[in-house]
């Protein structure tokens, strides 16, 4: 029996996670479309043995007055993921390379073969994020005025899923022979049609590429709405979720484990990683400091801006010191993370101004030693909030040098975290078992 | 600006090579397509040599719909090409990068996304060859029972790369000002928001991506027919070719040259780069050998529906290989243009489907020593039509270390290549920069 070790993944967004983090002086404001530097912070991850590596993705420029969106990188100005994680392939050997991609606004043939492609260019460390679409400045990006109202795009997801898992079993895993003397290049009694009709989508299949060598990448989800978890409980490997307080945490990880289990799965098979955002320093004062310049650069419209994407409601115009309003009928933003910031701001009492400045504060991140860092850690991980954290790091590259320099080797000390790597693939690093095809056995049960 | 005066090479990259049964040659890595490092190590072999560019084809399905005849291939297991370019940008650092993608199954916003980041990925080495779908299998892969129909997908197509070049051109060169000391990212007058309301797409932009290094990554295009010859003369910057002699090769560049300045644009913009399998060995008798060789790996299924899927619509299943071929005539939706030259020759020389299976696998009068295979290529170039070849190796790695090793090199000793020079692929093919908004 090994000892339950923590999975850590690193969050990357550009410059950083902080809306100013691309302002600090030293570092490249280009940071989203600079792929030397974003090399550079992966290895140093992988160096760290994270298990992990994952970058987001948006595909538009959210609607936000131009005061906002000009002081603002990431939005404006990044590379697609999948290519990325592509071109890190060869530089990387061992970390996990995860994106997002949208199941609104994708195809899910193109999809498979992307991280198909990828699983097999990194021999087995591709994983999918999958995400619905909830930018209506997206969507018109795609042909349509406003994104899919909310039940849709979960039922579109999970269609497009199933499409997706069902084209990678397309070759049985001994499928291809390459025998030249034969001339057999594969056997077409294990090539499998799809001949999927659904709902959103009809895709006949086969699959051009033969199985992935994980059987199926790594799934990520990270919805927190009643459709949000059920799809998570269903078809995730790892499930990205919001910081939450220690009560909080724990009754979102059971409800996860829980739903996971009626489905009939493994819950140590479905792994909740928290996002956890540190400013570290060797004492509080520094990490203090520290902070406190970056927050100076921070302009409040845009942590207004924030408020308002997550919150779903018009801000503008209306006092600092006004309750949060009720969002509009039918609001049809992120349902989950807007219930949150509401019962956030109806349990605390916050005002506009109080959420603006939470979100200046750095949203949760936690300030201070590596002691206090791996002591959150230590406690969502053995109290049952936590399988291990998706990190992000405030801006690039000070707060993840720091982390894996001063954080990784406390966590390390505690026996929390690996000393370095033991698998190969990213579902060997998650202890994951490698899925059979659905071709692999005549009797198939259960979500597979 | 000015055709170059030297030939440029690009090579049409399969993991085992390009001959249907290539990768059944005893020379040949049988499982090369799904390996990344015989693909770096080809990708280094043509960069070492002074190719400008590499390229990927691609099928949105698996390639053939027969499988009787497709398990016998390596065409229904390959990687996704802008994957693969992507990896293998960090392992080259002057080749171009080109991959097919095609505008019927695809979106404009992703694809802009996709190939621009590519390009700031690679340096400015990225280009995109702007296909219209036809191969079967795949409209039934993207939830439609037929594929566009012929006109309608070069219109589709037109619109597409429109959007995208537009999509492109999202920010001035100098609007990601990224000031940090004002706190301003970019000019708000230097971006622009394309708005675009056409017949298939809607988009409203901006990418959200920065100019791609060469401004726009550089088009390639294929498309032979008159529709798809007007559409190359519209945006294609290298077109690919497939002539069946020198005359055609002729009469090709004539025409096309008009029609890009009917289009408004320079014929000195545009180069063509007709297909070339050359098979290199010690004596043309050798690569006769090898020729007959690489024929007699070929299954008689094979041969059948190598026939078969060039001609799309008709069913070969009963007739006999070594028999002439039969009448046959109807429309089809597939790429009119080869299959009207395909007819005419099987017809002219009383063909059997064997003879013109064997045709279609591999050309005769690019099989010899080295010095024969540059004597054909130096032929080509006389006639002014070419500015290049999209070289596709019928086996690897063996062909492209003899093609780079041997026949380059009696190329440039007689003044007629030389390697490809330039950071940018753009620079390496001597065309212009196209410029940016504002």
């Amino acid at each position: 029996m090994s000892i339950r070790q923590l999975h850590l993944n690193g969050f990357l967004k550009g410059a950083g996670e902080y809306h100013a983090g691309w302002r600090v002086p030293g570092n490249p404001p280009d940071a989203g479309v600079n792929f030397a530097f974003l090399a550079e912070q992966v290895r140093r991850l992988e160096a760290a043995t994270f298990d992990s590596v994952f970058l987001p993705d948006l595909l538009g420029v959210p609607d936000d007055p131009p005061e906002v969106t000009e002081r603002v990188a990431w939005v404006n100005d990044t590379l697609e993921p999948t290519t990325v994680l592509a071109a890190l392939t060869t530089l990387t050997s061992r970390i996990g390379l995860v994106a997002t991609a949208s199941t609104s606004y994708n195809q899910p043939y193109t999809v498979a073969r992307v991280f198909a492609s990828l699983d097999h260019l990194s021999k087995g460390r591709a994983g999918w994020n999958v995400v619905t679409s909830l930018n209506d400045a997206e969507a018109r990006n795609f042909g349509l005025d406003a994104h899919l109202p909310h039940d849709q795009r979960y039922r579109r997801a999970e269609e497009f899923f199933d499409v997706v898992a069902g084209l990678w079993d397309s070759f049985d895993d001994d499928a291809v022979l390459a025998d030249r003397t034969t001339g057999r290049f594969f056997d077409p009694d294990k090539l499998h049609w799809l001949h999927h009709h659904g709902a959103y989508f009809d895709v006949a299949g086969p699959l051009n590429i033969r199985r992935p060598p994980q059987g199926r990448p790594v799934i990520a989800q990270a919805g927190s709405s009643g459709a949000g978890r059920a799809l998570a409980a269903r078809i995730a490997d790892v499930v990205f979720t919001r910081a939450l307080p220690l009560p909080d945490a724990q009754a979102y990880y059971a409800s996860v484990k829980q739903q996971a289990a009626r489905l009939g799965r493994d819950p140590d098979r479905i792994l909740v990683l928290p996002e956890l955002a540190t400013v570290v320093a060797p004492t509080r004062a520094e990490a203090e400091d520290r902070f406190a310049a970056v927050r100076d650069l921070l302009d409040p419209r845009v942590a207004l801006a924030d408020v308002q994407y997550w919150a779903g409601v018009e801000l503008s115009g209306l006092p600092l010191d006004a309750p949060l309003p009720l969002p509009p009928a039918g609001s049809n933003r992120s349902a989950g993370a807007q219930a949150e910031i509401y019962a956030q701001a109806a349990r605390d009492g916050l005002t506009i101004g109080d959420l603006v400045r939470i979100v200046s504060d750095g949203d949760g991140a936690i300030i201070g030693t590596p002691a206090d860092v791996a002591d959150h850690i230590e406690e969502h991980f053995t109290q049952g909030a936590a399988d291990g954290f998706n990190v992000s790091f405030p801006w690039q590259p000070e707060t993840l040098v720091d982390f894996t320099q001063l954080v990784v080797p406390e966590l390390r000390r505690r026996g929390l975290f690996r000393t370095e790597y033991t698998g190969r693939t990213l579902r060997e690093h998650l202890g994951l078992d490698r899925p059979a095809s659905r071709w692999a056995s005549a009797s198939r049960t259960g979500s597979w | 600006m000015p055709r170059p005066d030297h030939l440029q090479f690009g090579a049409l990259v399969h993991g085992s090579g390009g001959h249907i049964a290539g990768w059944r040659h005893p020379r040949a890595t049988p499982d090369g397509e799904l390996d990344l490092d015989a693909h770096v190590r080809l990708a280094r072999t043509l960069e070492d040599a002074g190719f400008a560019a590499l390229f990927v084809a691609d099928v949105v399905a698996i390639w053939g719909h027969q499988l009787d005849s497709l398990h016998r291939t390596t065409r229904a297991d390959y990687l996704e090409p802008i994957t693969l370019l992507a990896a293998l940008s960090q392992q080259t650092s002057r080749i171009g990068l080109v991959a097919t993608a095609t505008t019927s199954y695809n979106e404009p916003y992703n694809l802009a996304r996709k190939f621009a980041s590519l390009d700031h990925i690679s340096g400015g080495r990225a280009g995109w060859n702007v296909v219209t779908s036809v191969v079967p299998l795949e409209a039934a892969n993207f939830g439609r029972a037929e594929h566009f129909g012929h006109a309608e997908r070069y219109e589709r197509a037109a619109e597409f790369v429109d959007v995208v070049k537009g999509l492109w051109d999202s920010y001035a060169d100098d609007a990601l000002i990224r000031d940090k000391e004002a706190g301003l990212y970019f000019r708000r007058d230097g971006r622009r928001a394309i708005d675009h309301h056409g017949k298939h797409f809607d988009v409203a932009g901006p990418l959200n991506l920065a100019r791609p290094p060469q401004g726009h990554p550089v088009l390639f295009q294929a498309g032979a027919s008159q529709t798809g010859r007007a559409f190359a003369a519209r945006v294609g910057e290298v077109v690919f070719t497939a002539p069946l002699n020198t005359d055609e090769a002729v009469r090709y560049r004539r025409d096309l040259d008009a029609a890009v300045t009917g289009a408004g644009r320079d014929p000195g913009d545009v180069r063509v780069w007709p297909i070339l399998t050359p098979i290199v060995a010690d004596t043309d008798a050798e690569a006769g050998e090898i020729l007959a060789e690489l024929g007699s790996l070929i299954h008689d299924d094979v041969l059948r529906r190598l026939v078969q899927d060039n001609f799309g619509d008709e069913d070969f299943s009963d007739l006999d290989l070594d028999e002439p071929l039969p009448d046959f005539g109807g429309d089809t939706n597939r790429s009119q243009s080869r299959r009207a030259g395909l007819l005419a020759v099987a017809r002219a020389e009383r063909l059997t489907l064997r003879q013109l299976a064997l045709r279609f696998s591999a050309r005769a009068d690019t099989a010899g020593s080295a010095a024969t295979v540059a004597d054909r290529i130096a032929a080509v170039w006389r006639t002014g039509a070419v500015d290049g070849f999209n070289v596709s190796f019928p086996y690897l790695p063996e062909q492209a270390d003899r093609f780079t090793a041997e026949v380059l090199p009696i190329l440039a000793e007689r003044g007629l290549f030389r390697p490809a020079e330039g950071a940018t692929l753009r620079e390496r093919l001597g065309l212009p920069l196209p410029k940016g908004p504002r």
